[in-house]
């Protein structure tokens, strides 16, 4: 039984009708896929060779050539996104108004715009500025991609970051000021270890999203895993068509991302689970609600 | 160039791009809609496959790139006799990804009900319908309004994928303009973001408050 609200346990007519639905459900599921199968078939692009084709050892080392260029861009631009993410996540819990408001500008700003334009003005910048130099673009396609996508993903994952100071009990932050602690120890010391550790689940899906929007240098000519595999289609004496070409780097994207997403939804049932021992130990009525929201799969931007 | 030279050359053609991202948008969104309360309405039967296709479903949308969906719709479709146009392929593609989401929303609503609340509307003598009407999808609703609006927000954000495949929308709009030297890259990096914080500052600020207004206390 799934277990949601709607669901009581059944009696026999109850019992019956599922018996029925999911006869249904299952014939029209098979039909589907056989009028699938049979258009698929019929217009020749479930040949064989269209498919065998892909696995030549000259086009999978042009393919994963393209997937390690992919999960570069990915690791470079997570790893300076968490850092500008936690810089401007500090910024923003500042005392100082002027501080305040240049990190709310950057995070509204950045989270409202969509990633493809900023990697498209981000590239125009730099070739219009090489340009205006008569030298060479200062930080081509790689580069570009990942400036975009730390403008991004910083202001996504600062406030991640600051989701997670405030999910803290304020008797953390009190305790600390009680023992005399300043405000840089308070928060390097007692705050942040506990606000980053609970995140944790968090930025990995973040992290999933942005392996998925890795995809979008494809605009710009940056030769990532989409890219290439556009490349593999109909070019030389290959069989491969689009069809076969973005099926198959779909279903690699699908197994790469789905792994993040489901580390995510692990890490986070484990931190749920700790966190209601520990208040449960504390406090049996507590009801401790993360707010690190469902990671079932990656964000939708 | 100057900034009325900039306005006259290129009035018209941002008044068109901005009306194509609008529209699509919408239509998506509320394709979207659509999607979503179908997919969900499978994922919370009690009849089994039609769970486990709609959690297929579900997990293979929100674990690819919107960019592979897009191109596999545009290729794809046409293999199975479905021919569409670009900008229609960009409103189905746009529509199943954010569609995908939005189950998982509705999901989310319908398990944030307690079970405590069905259970009462069955004791007193209600059916599945009557149970579905008056208790559980009206606090469901009311507590996926802010994560409906999140999904607007990230939807109309998402249509500029739609220039990779000729719709000729805001950024695609954009891309013609940087490659004009003399319009200016700065210049045409703000005059098209403003175009889109003009829809999304305000679509966030309503959702916000709309979600303050019906919010359930628990």
């Amino acid at each position: 039984m799934t277990g949601n609200v709607l669901i009581e346990e059944l009696g026999p007519r109850g019992r019956r009708r599922v018996r029925v639905g999911t006869g249904l459900a299952t014939v029209a599921a098979v039909l589907v896929l056989f009028w699938m199968y049979g258009r698929l078939d019929g217009n020749g692009q479930l040949e064989a060779v269209r498919w065998t084709d892909l696995f030549d050892s000259a086009t999978l080392r042009f393919l994963g050539e393209g997937l390690i260029a992919t999960i570069r861009a990915a690791v470079t631009a997570g790893v300076v996104a968490t850092v500008v993410g936690f810089a401007f996540a500090l910024m923003r819990l500042s005392k100082s108004r002027p501080v305040r408001t240049l990190a709310v500008g950057w995070v509204e700003l950045f989270r409202a715009l969509p990633l493809l334009l900023m990697i498209f003005g981000v590239f125009f910048i730099d070739t219009s500025i090489a340009r205006g130099r008569g030298g060479d673009a200062l930080l081509g396609t790689f580069w570009s991609v990942v400036v975009a996508l730390v403008l991004y993903n910083s202001a996504v994952l600062s406030e991640i970051f600051r989701a997670g100071v405030r999910s803290l009990d304020s008797g953390q932050s009190e305790a600390a000021k009680a023992v005399g602690m300043t405000y840089w120890q308070m928060m390097f010391v007692v705050v942040l270890p506990q606000a980053v550790r609970r995140m944790v689940p968090a930025i990995v899906a973040q992290m999933a999203t942005l392996t998925k929007d890795v995809s979008l240098g494809f605009v710009i000519g940056y030769e990532e895993f989409v890219r290439r595999g556009a490349g593999t289609a109909n070019f030389g004496d290959t069989e491969v068509t689009n069809f076969q070409a973005y099926v198959s780097i779909g279903i690699v994207y699908f197994i790469l991302v789905w792994a993040m997403a489901g580390l995510a939804k692990r890490l986070e049932q484990r931190q749920s689970r700790a966190l209601k021992v520990a208040a449960a130990d504390r406090d049996p009525d507590q009801d401790l609600d993360l707010g690190a929201g469902d990671t079932l799969g990656a964000g939708p931007a | 160039m100057s900034w009325s030279e900039f306005f006259d050359e290129y009035q018209d053609p941002l008044r068109e791009a901005t009306w194509v991202t609008v529209k699509l948008a919408f239509s998506s969104f509320g394709l979207a809609l659509l999607v979503g309360v179908i997919v969900v309405s499978f994922r919370v039967s009690p009849i089994p496959p039609l769970v486990r296709v709609a959690g297929w479903f579900v997990a293979a949308f929100r674990n690819t790139p919107l960019l592979v969906v897009l191109f596999v719709a545009l290729f794809g479709l046409g293999d199975l006799g479905l021919v569409f146009d670009f900008y229609p392929t960009a409103v189905v593609a746009l529509g199943l990804y954010t569609g995908a989401y939005m189950a998982e929303v509705l999901r989310s609503g319908i398990n944030a009900v307690p079970r405590g609340q069905a259970e009462a509307g069955r004791s007193i003598g209600l059916g599945f319908a009557q149970l579905m009407r008056f208790v559980v999808i009206p606090q469901a609703v009311r507590t996926v309004i802010g994560p409906i609006g999140n999904l607007f927000v990230a939807n109309f954000k998402n249509t500029a994928v739609a220039s990779t495949i000729s719709v000729f929308e805001l950024t695609a709009q954009s891309q013609r303009m940087f490659n004009d030297a003399s319009a200016g890259v700065w210049r045409v990096l703000a005059v098209i973001s403003a175009l889109y914080l003009l829809f999304l500052l305000p679509a966030g600020a309503v959702f916000r408050r709309l979600e303050a207004r019906f919010a359930i206390k628990r």
